[in-house]
């Protein structure tokens, strides 16, 4: 049944077509876990280093499915109130206050504490009903009609005891609110959790998620990549960019530049409309691709080399 | 029918890989079998990417896998024939049986022999030979019909157990039995009667059972790869964790590491949980309001944010004189393989004098710094030395959260091992812990001051053997999380 809400997601060629016309190039390795999360109805845990379009791929899948797209942004100190709901005080407060007032007309003509007490119970307690209930983003993934893309981004920057809250919304499907109950989901979403791998995470979350290790792509891939996404630019300084760039990443560099950053500079090169790599232009836009002043230098240092690796 | 052959082989698949250190889970594998249901076998590479997906969880898993998969699933064509076969066949023996009708007219039809060989010239003249001759055995040898030879070969590894090989040195015993399931015995008999009085054809027979047995030694090699090598790879690994560390030559050091840095991982797994960085003397504003309900909305009972606890310490004290100096190395190992974990270790080596060594594990590879420890350190023992100059360097460091942990025997060549600097150890540590190599009951003999030690220690325990180390190394780290 839950099939035919991602029925996008039905066979491994399609999505790779899918995702492809939505500007992300994936492997097939990719598009088959998206095909098993959308089957088998698993969270997809996708690790790889950084800027490689981890949290792409949730964007593109909430877009090729044609479902709105819940992020949950990780950090330390992230807690259940901010993931999962949070009860709205002050209406509550407010509520106390119109029941003081209300009291006198409820209990009106009512003999003793007994009776008292029976009609206050049969007005119901609303006081935690949804109705006081801020959903946050896990809960509000939960009460989608139609299906959606839950996206939990960097879930190695939470801390371990979030974890653990997670299980329960990754396995089952469901929040468990104490005062309420237990709410399941209304539509089951597809689920990314993205990890820069700055930590284990723990084995029972790992077990839940099917896993996908997405690393720097290869250079034919990049290129289309590139093509994709800067389709404005020479197709021959395409090739000669990312061939750069995987020359770039062999070197002993505090951080390699990434997926995003090859796309980066590409824009940036045809915003200079360069046709050809030379060490003066490389020289000007090598910030773009490099964060750290000393995988400049370090480049720098070796640019004949690169250049020479790159027109070879 | 297909889905469930598949999903055996699959099932074989998840047994190869756990006996490879992928742990996988009843659960993980009802998704692979669902997984691969989904995928079909007939597409290898979705297939590998997707099982990839289920069963592997970590980058170290995925190689493991990935290893896997290529020895298990092999290339396509040279295991498609044992892949293909459906277990009825299996009970059949072409050796022993009549061959069955699509088995020999498909052999007739490949039989019309151009040459006519010094064997069959020698089976004009013998009637055993003849029978021999038309065993389809023989002639699926003789003809080189791979199919049959293989369906063959699967069927009598079968029966003769060929899967449940274990160790290396079975090999020769388990390609014997296969032969002889294979109906190899017949040959054999066969050749050993032509050797006397037909040179010629006995080569050419000897050359057909060459070739049996080669085929025959290749599948028992597989089915090791398969199923043994595994568990060849734990039983070392296991017998390794149980030796004594002073008896670990230096050709078992590389095992050896690998197998602490494992047991470090797992170690580290299960206690690497980071510490929470609380936000000290905060306000916890919803907690307050939703204590304030019972008070109606006035916020009577405050509720704060936690506190931060105060960061555990490890002490590692070393004897590296020559009877203690191996086990000093393992414990150091093992205490920088879980820096991840246990936030700071700070270690001392000593044999008459102690000095500190912390930065020379921070800045060089664990097994130099042993070496540079040993060397700088090593000599006679002298506790009292050791003692006093240890509470000169770092006793005013130990605070209650630091857990002191010494390794040594305890001989002190009859001196005063001035027992009161340890007793002032004890009262400002967390814990403190004894690690003896020598076994229990030598404690107390000749000069060994341990039953005195004993007292003035949280814990005193034995410890010469791997296992145990990781035992003390997986307590320690329970403790300092709390």
């Amino acid at each position: 049944m839950e099939n035919s809400l991602y029925k996008e997601l039905d066979n491994i060629d399609g999505i790779t077509a899918d995702f492809e016309r939505a500007g992300y190039i994936c492997t097939t390795r990719i598009a088959t876990v998206v095909y098993l999360a959308a089957q088998l109805n698993k969270p997809i845990l996708v690790e790889g280093p950084p800027g490689v379009g981890k949290t792409e791929l949730a964007k593109t899948c909430a877009h090729v499915i044609d479902k709105p797209l819940v992020r949950l942004q990780c950090y330390e100190g992230l807690d259940e109130a901010k993931a999962l709901y949070e009860w709205k005080y002050g209406k509550q407060l407010l509520y106390t206050q119109i029941l003081k007032e209300q009291l006198g007309d409820i209990l009106d003509g009512a003999k003793g504490l007994k009776e008292s007490i029976q009609r206050l119970h049969s007005t119901g307690d609303v006081f935690y009903a949804k109705e006081f209930l801020e959903p946050r983003p896990l809960l509000r993934a939960m009460e989608q009609e139609h299906g959606a893309v839950l996206l939990i981004d960097e879930i190695d920057k939470a801390d371990f005891e979030f974890e653990s809250l997670l299980l329960e919304v990754l396995s089952d499907f469901q929040v468990s609110i104490p005062e309420i109950g237990t709410v399941q989901a209304r539509s089951k979403p597809i689920v990314f959790l993205t990890s820069n791998d700055t930590r284990d995470l723990s084995d029972a979350l790992k077990r839940r998620c099917l896993h996908l290790h997405i690393p720097f792509p290869s250079i034919e891939l990049e290129a289309r990549i590139v093509a994709a996404r800067v389709p404005e630019l020479d197709a021959s300084l395409t090739d000669q960019l990312v061939r750069f760039v995987h020359a770039v990443r062999e070197l002993d560099l505090k951080k390699a530049p990434a997926i995003s950053e090859t796309i980066d500079w590409a824009k940036s090169l045809l915003l200079l409309h360069a046709d050809q790599l030379d060490s003066r232009l490389v020289h000007d836009t090598l910030n773009v691709l490099l964060k750290y002043e000393e995988d400049i230098i370090e480049a720098e240092d070796q640019l004949t080399k690169l250049l020479k690796q790159t027109s070879g | 029918m297909a889905v469930t052959t598949g999903s055996q082989q699959l099932l074989e698949f998840i047994k190869f890989l756990r006996g490879r250190d992928v742990p996988i889970s009843p659960a993980d594998s009802m998704d692979a079998v669902h997984a691969a249901s989904l995928l079909g076998y007939a597409d290898r590479g979705a297939l590998r990417d997707g099982l990839a997906a289920v069963l592997a969880k970590s980058a170290f898993e995925e190689s493991r896998y990935h290893e896997a998969f290529e020895i298990f699933f092999g290339l396509p064509e040279s295991r498609s024939p044992e892949n293909q076969i459906p277990p009825q066949e299996g009970s059949e023996d072409p050796a022993d049986q009549p061959p069955s009708d699509d088995q020999s007219s498909a052999n007739q039809q490949q039989s019309p022999q151009q040459q006519s060989s010094a064997l069959e010239q020698a089976a004009n003249a013998s009637e055993a030979l003849t029978q021999l001759m038309a065993s389809p055995l023989l002639r699926a040898l003789q003809n080189g019909d791979e199919a049959s030879l293989a369906v063959a070969i699967e069927a009598a590894a079968r029966d003769a157990g060929v899967e449940g090989i274990r160790l290396f040195t079975q090999r020769g015993q388990f390609t014997r039995r296969l032969l002889d399931a294979l109906g190899e015995t017949v040959l054999r008999d066969a050749a050993i009667d032509l050797e006397s009085h037909n040179r010629a054809a006995f080569e050419e027979l000897q050359a057909l059972r060459e070739q049996l047995r080669l085929r025959a030694r290749d599948r028992v090699e597989r089915a090791y790869l398969i199923h043994a090598s595994g568990d060849t790879e734990e039983f070392l690994d296991n017998t390794l964790s149980e030796v004594k560390l002073a008896n670990i030559s230096p050709h078992q050091m590389i095992r050896m590491r690998k197998l602490i840095e494992r047991m470090a991982r797992k170690l580290a797994t299960r206690h690497g949980r980071r510490r929470k960085r609380h936000r000290r003397g905060q306000l916890h504003v919803p907690a307050t309001l939703r204590a304030s309900i019972a008070t109606d909305g006035i916020p009577f009972t405050t509720r704060w944010k936690a506190v931060t606890k105060r960061r555990p310490e490890v002490m590692a004290i070393c004897d590296v004189s020559g009877s203690v100096a191996a086990y000093a190395k393992f414990l150091l190992m093992f205490l920088y393989a879980v820096q991840d974990v246990l936030p700071r270790t700070r270690s001392f080596a000593f044999s008459s004098t102690l000095g500190e060594v912390t930065d020379w594990f921070e800045e060089l590879p664990v097994e130099e710094a042993v070496t540079l420890v040993n060397r700088t350190y090593g000599g006679a023992t002298d506790y009292a030395r050791a003692f006093q100059d240890f509470a000169d360097l770092a006793l005013s460091d130990i605070h209650s959260a630091t857990t002191v942990i010494i390794l040594g025997d305890a001989r002190n060549n009859n001196s005063d091992p001035r027992l009161d600097l340890l007793a002032e150890i004890k009262s400002r540590c967390k814990r403190l812990i004894w690690l003896n190599p020598e076994p229990r009951v030598a404690w107390g003999s000749g000069d060994s001051a341990m039953l005195p030690v004993i007292h003035h220690c949280h814990l005193a325990t034995e410890c010469n053997n791997l296992r145990q180390l990781e035992r003390i190394v997986d307590k320690l780290l329970a403790d300092s999380r709390r």
